[in-house]
């Protein structure tokens, strides 16, 4: 099933518990956590919530929140 | 008046600190999986360091001396150097390459010559966890190859045991002085 990236958008706002409206596109996801490992955490956690499975080589070139909804996005729909 | 050499209580912080990284990298794991075998071997694996922890600073402590609060672990030059694991079976082979350095470092060490007994023990007592720590995670992996494939697998363990050979090599070069006392330890 593919994913809608407003959905992956709710499931980071919420596994970093961070208010919604500071998960935008443009977004540095680094910003959003107090330190790498956080980082790690709400990864393993969203592939755990979504099903997707994600490899480091998946996220290489990810920035944003944007980057990151793009590749789950285009993972759900090869799934 | 604490027996230790200012290289050698330099050292035992240094493992007391890793051993308190590695805890809390355990923990937060441990807190979000959610079933199986590698739930209660990761919350296994979460005690083990926060006791290593813990025998470390009573180690020194045994020795007169209070633990140095240092700045750094050996872990934190990992994800710079391998990249940032990003799935369970990533995170387990970051681990067993990690798991192999403390087990060879601790080896190396219990053969040096003239260490005092409180770490003859510690050592002791803590490799026995060691061991049990590579056979579980090494287990928990070969599990996965189903999953990921054997080959990924593979190739992301030899990626992080790689990355760690370059991290100790960066942190001989840095603390060459320091660990060279590792070899030269005289009886008290």
């Amino acid at each position: 099933m593919m994913l809608d990236s407003n959905v992956i958008k709710a499931k980071v706002a919420e596994l970093l518990r961070v208010d919604p409206m500071k998960v935008q596109d443009d977004t540095i996801v680094s910003d959003l956590v107090a330190d790498s490992f956080a980082l790690v955490e709400m990864v393993v956690e969203l592939q755990e919530q979504t099903g997707i499975r994600l490899m480091q080589k998946d996220l290489q070139g990810v920035r944003t929140v944007g980057d990151l909804t793009q590749v789950m996005v285009r993972l759900s729909a090869a799934a | 008046m604490s027996s230790l050499r200012e290289s050698e209580l330099w050292l035992l912080s240094f493992y007391r600190q890793s051993e308190i990284a590695g805890a809390l990298f355990f923990g937060r794991l441990a807190k979000n999986i959610r079933r199986g075998a590698i739930q209660r071997d990761m919350a296994k694996h979460f005690a083990d360091e926060s006791q290593h922890a813990w025998y470390w600073t009573r180690c020194v402590h045994e020795l007169g001396a209070d633990v140095q609060n240092l700045p750094f672990t050996y872990q934190d030059q990992y994800i710079e150097a391998g990249g940032m694991p990003v799935n369970m079976m990533e995170i387990l082979a970051v681990t067993l390459a990690f798991e192999r350095r403390v087990i060879g470092q601790y080896v190396a060490h219990s053969r040096a010559p003239g260490i005092a007994q409180p770490v003859v023990d510690t050592l002791a007592t803590i490799m026995t966890d060691e061991k049990w720590h590579i056979r579980w995670v090494t287990e928990a992996l070969d599990g996965m190859k189903a999953e990921y494939g054997a080959d990924v697998v593979t190739a992301t363990l030899k990626r992080y045991i790689d990355a760690d050979r370059e991290v100790y090599r960066s942190f001989l070069d840095e603390y060459a002085e320091r660990m060279s006392g590792l070899m030269q330890f005289k009886s008290k």
